[in-house]
């Protein structure tokens, strides 16, 4: 086959829209109401990260933290399986990740709702292991 | 927060059997921040919220807006615009309207 046919003429297009695609998927996932927005905030000590969540409360959220990263979920509510009578596994039904371009203290993150937007601050982790060593003389 | 510039939140509008419930979203506004005012049958909310981006912060992703919310809605007739209330929490603002009690029954002429 002619190696000319190979080339798909949508591929430019493709390209294009992939160029995007973080961005479409961001609004085609917020149209649809499945994460909500944030706003992130950065200065050389800590990062801000503002959750939009109206109607919503510390119980109905669930925030988890990595070194370089802090994970947010709803927190489904407790049902039990009709049957067994156990606490039924139940599905976050939207969760969302935002790595993080420094570690953070885990110690000192603070999480406080305010009419409906979550505020969570991120302290950067003191810097370990590199010392810098003035030399004399 | 720009003062001027006001958008329009997102508000649900239920019908129930004595009642209508209307749920404003105004994510950011206490209320204190929140006003509420009806003349006739028209209902309009505005808000004035004063937020500032965290001071020394670079804002790095924006994907909802800081801004102060206007809307007015035209109650149904039915709407007893006496009978309203209002709360705010967690940034919904809940009204509920009664609905007028009619208590004659209607007569219709018959021509």
């Amino acid at each position: 086959m002619n190696t000319l046919m190979n080339i798909n003429p949508w591929s430019i297009l493709n390209d294009l829209l992939d160029a995007n695609s973080r961005a479409f998927r961001n609004m085609r996932a917020r149209a649809a109401g499945r994460f909500p927005p944030v706003n992130v905030y950065l200065d050389d000590d800590a990062i801000i990260v503002d959750v939009e969540l109206p109607g919503k409360t510390a119980k109905d959220v669930e925030l988890s933290l990595e070194p370089q990263a802090v994970s947010i979920a709803d927190r489904p509510a407790e049902t039990t399986d009709a049957e067994t009578g156990k606490a039924a596994e139940t599905q976050p039904a939207w969760s969302r990740r935002l790595e993080l371009p420094f570690r953070v203290d885990a110690d000192k993150v603070n999480a406080k709702f305010a009419n409906g937007i979550l505020r969570i601050e991120l302290p950067r982790a003191e810097k370990t292991g590199v010392r810098r060593i003035a030399i004399e003389g | 927060m720009n003062e001027e510039k006001y958008i329009v939140p997102t508000a649900t509008f239920q019908e129930r059997p004595e009642d209508y419930e209307l749920k404003i979203l105004v994510p950011g506004v206490g209320k204190a921040e929140a006003e509420l005012h009806i003349e006739g049958r028209t209902l309009t909310l505005k808000t004035h919220a004063k937020y500032q981006n965290p001071a020394g912060f670079k804002q790095v992703a924006s994907e909802f807006e800081r801004a102060n919310y206007a809307m007015s809605v035209d109650l149904p007739e039915m709407a007893d615009t006496a009978a309203l209330s209002a709360k705010l929490e967690n940034g919904v603002l809940t009204v509920t309207v009664k609905k007028r009690v009619e208590k004659q029954a209607k007569k219709i002429e018959i021509a």
